[in-house]
């Protein structure tokens, strides 16, 4: 299931909720759950509704088991209801049409999230020999979603994308061996990896990789995390860039230089908690014999990234004090 | 005002130090004040509201935050029952001053004593910095941790620069205005890991190890500290100095960190920090093995009239 962080109307700004696509709408998870109980005769429909279904994507999957077993009884029961006859304990609404809800990236402040990737000078020499995947972190207040315009930063002249697959960390864990890795995996998103080239380069000189990567809407994230999907699934999962409607990127899990396992195992010598993101990019991914190239963007450019089992990013690139708000 | 951020009865909490040098609680010091002038009911959450629940609420609340942080401290320095308010160092435990940053920006190749012992070429054309991860944050005489990974353990004493204001394109001429305070700092390092790293032309993980960012022990606020650029630091491991030098010999100044950076955009609860200077393990020569930090040792990291960390190193 696809499943959303959003606000709806009523909401106040840090009243966010969990919401799972289902026949083209957007149904609140929570009260499903709760609709769902109730019939059951639970007198604490409420609160167990809110344990389970908390008000982050993160909370829910610290939550375990047994927030899953919540999840499939919630969309078998939204499934036999039918999504438009669904209603709270009380009558509440719960269904909305996507734009009805504010959409948010999914995660707001991970811990750890990090892009699996090749400094620009390293790139050309590294894949043949690389025997580690290196990193880096974008920090969570650069984080956008769907729709959001991606601002272009005025200090640089280069902006390109590259598209990644976000692998959703579920269960926490540290020094996971290779064989354990998939255990610890929720689900994935998808994250474009907008890159600032010219400061990039600059800033690659001494191994450092921090302004060039990091500046307010420098990582689109979302719109949704698949969770769960099987294995197999995942590593087909075929991932688009496109700039103005041209395909820049495309690639799957199948086509990276490092494994999953091999991602999992690395980074996770730090500790990973559920909500911490690696997002392995199309610029570690082959076609061919060669890594992909980052897609560049111009002001007025719209960027999209998807994947049909996750749903599309797609972004307006602006001027710098060109936004209204 | 000296501000700290510490654990009582596995709780974290707000705290200022008083003019006895004990730690007052911030809350409970700011609803008593509150009580006092008008027996307000609502004076538990009011202070609450007022203060944010933690050192980053509490700096982006701002100018109004820090006037009742310092009604509070007035208050438990003048009152009558200041042992109330006043807690037994004994059942605290001290952690950084801001414990969860949202960005560690952490200069690095900023003195050039430092450069040329890193056998760098050349000092940079501009600043440079890396992220450390948040969650590397560790308290001031708290643990370091030495990974079983990592071989070559090394430490780097710095200033960190906490910002208090939104800083988004600042000039140099301004950039003081947007800090909050300044806390000692221990920029960790595994130095064998980064060159690893470096092959692939990013390196990340040698320098966020869990508790590789020791900070505080306190936020000296900002008033107190008018010149921070004269500040001097220093570094002993073992009661041995090894490093040993002044702010002034910055490549890139105070402001002209905080200036760039804020292209990025900065936050309140942000932290900056300076870069180190000369003496580190990686640049001794010829008995570097010696230098390298291994369980057991001690390491003290002082920026004078800011604040000494004193961590020891134990095996992970």
């Amino acid at each position: 299931m696809q499943i959303h962080l959003g606000l709806s109307e009523a909401s106040l700004p840090d009243q966010t909720r969990l919401f799972g696509a289902c026949d083209g709408k957007l149904v609140d998870l929570n009260l499903a759950y709760a609709a769902y109980l109730s019939q059951t005769g639970d007198t604490g429909a409420y609160e167990q509704a809110a344990f389970y279904f908390p008000q982050t994507i993160a909370k829910f999957l610290e939550r375990g088991e047994q927030s899953l077993r919540a999840l499939e009884q919630t969309a078998s029961f939204i499934s036999k209801t039918g999504v438009g006859k669904l209603r709270g304990p009380a009558g509440e609404k719960l269904t909305y049409t996507p734009g009805e809800i504010r959409i948010l990236p999914p995660f707001q402040n991970p811990e750890k999230s990090f892009v699996i990737g090749f400094s620009d000078r390293a790139r050309v020499e590294a894949m043949p020999q690389a025997e580690i995947p290196s990193g880096f972190y974008k920090l969570p207040q650069t984080f956008v979603t769907n729709g959001a315009p991606v601002i272009w930063p005025k200090f640089a002249e280069e902006v390109d994308a590259d598209a990644c697959l976000a692998l959703v960390i579920g269960k926490a864990g540290k020094r996971i061996e290779q064989a354990q890795a998939w255990n610890h995996i929720a689900g994935v998103t998808l994250l474009i990896d907008i890159t600032a080239r010219d400061i990039n380069r600059r800033e690659g000189l001494t191994n450092n990789n921090l302004l060039g990567k990091n500046f307010p809407s420098s990582t689109c994230l979302g719109p949704a995390v698949l969770l769960k999907p099987a294995r197999k699934e995942l590593e087909t999962l075929e991932i688009e860039l496109a700039v103005e409607g041209s395909l820049q990127q495309k690639f799957s899990l199948r086509d990276c230089v490092f494994s999953v396992e091999q991602i999992v195992a690395r980074w996770s010598i730090l500790g990973i908690k559920p909500g911490d993101l690696l997002a392995i990019g199309a610029s570690m991914a082959l076609k061919g014999d060669r890594l992909q190239n980052s897609a560049p963007l111009k002001i007025g450019s719209t960027v999209r990234c998807s994947s049909p089992a996750i749903g599309e990013l797609s972004h307006r690139v602006v001027a710098p004090g060109g936004l209204r708000r | 005002m000296k501000l700290a951020t510490y654990l009582y009865q596995r709780q974290e909490r707000l705290g200022a130090i008083d003019a006895a040098g004990r730690m007052v609680d911030l809350h409970e010091a700011y609803a008593s004040y509150l009580r006092a002038i008008d027996a307000n009911p609502s004076a538990d959450e009011l202070s609450r509201l007022t203060l944010g629940r933690d050192m980053v609420e509490f700096l982006k609340r701002g100018d109004k935050a820090l006037a009742a942080a310092r009604k509070g401290l007035a208050h438990a320095n003048a009152a009558q029952d200041r042992e109330v308010l006043t807690l037994d160092p004994k059942d605290i435990r001290l952690m950084a001053p801001v414990p969860r940053p949202g960005a560690l920006v952490s200069a690095g190749k900023n003195f050039s004593d430092h450069v040329a012992e890193m056998a760098s070429k050349q000092g940079p054309s501009s600043p440079v910095a890396f992220l450390k991860l948040p969650g590397t944050v560790i308290g001031p005489r708290d643990d370091i941790p030495h990974p079983p990974e990592v071989k070559n353990l090394d430490y780097e004493v710095e200033l960190a620069i906490v910002i208090g204001k939104p800083c988004v394109d600042v000039s140099q001429d301004l950039a003081l205005d947007y800090v909050a305070g300044y806390a000692a700092f221990n920029d960790i390092s595994a130095r064998d890991v980064i060159r690893g790293e470096n092959k692939s032309g990013i390196h990340l993980m040698g320098k966020s190890f869990p508790g590789f960012a020791p900070m505080g022990p306190y936020l000296i606020t900002a008033d107190e500290i008018p010149n921070p650029q004269n500040l001097k630091l220093n570094l002993s491991v073992n009661g041995e100095k090894r490093q040993e030098s002044s702010l002034n010999y910055m490549i890139f100044k105070i402001p002209e960190i905080i200036a760039y950076w804020s292209q990025m955009g900065l936050h309140p609860g942000d932290v900056l920090t300076t870069g180190t200077p000369r003496g580190v393990a990686a640049g001794r020569k010829p008995d570097q093995p010696a230098w390298w930090l291994k369980p057991g040792d001690v390491v003290e990291a002082e920026v004078e009239n800011v604040g000494r960390l004193r961590n020891r190193i134990v095996a992970e």
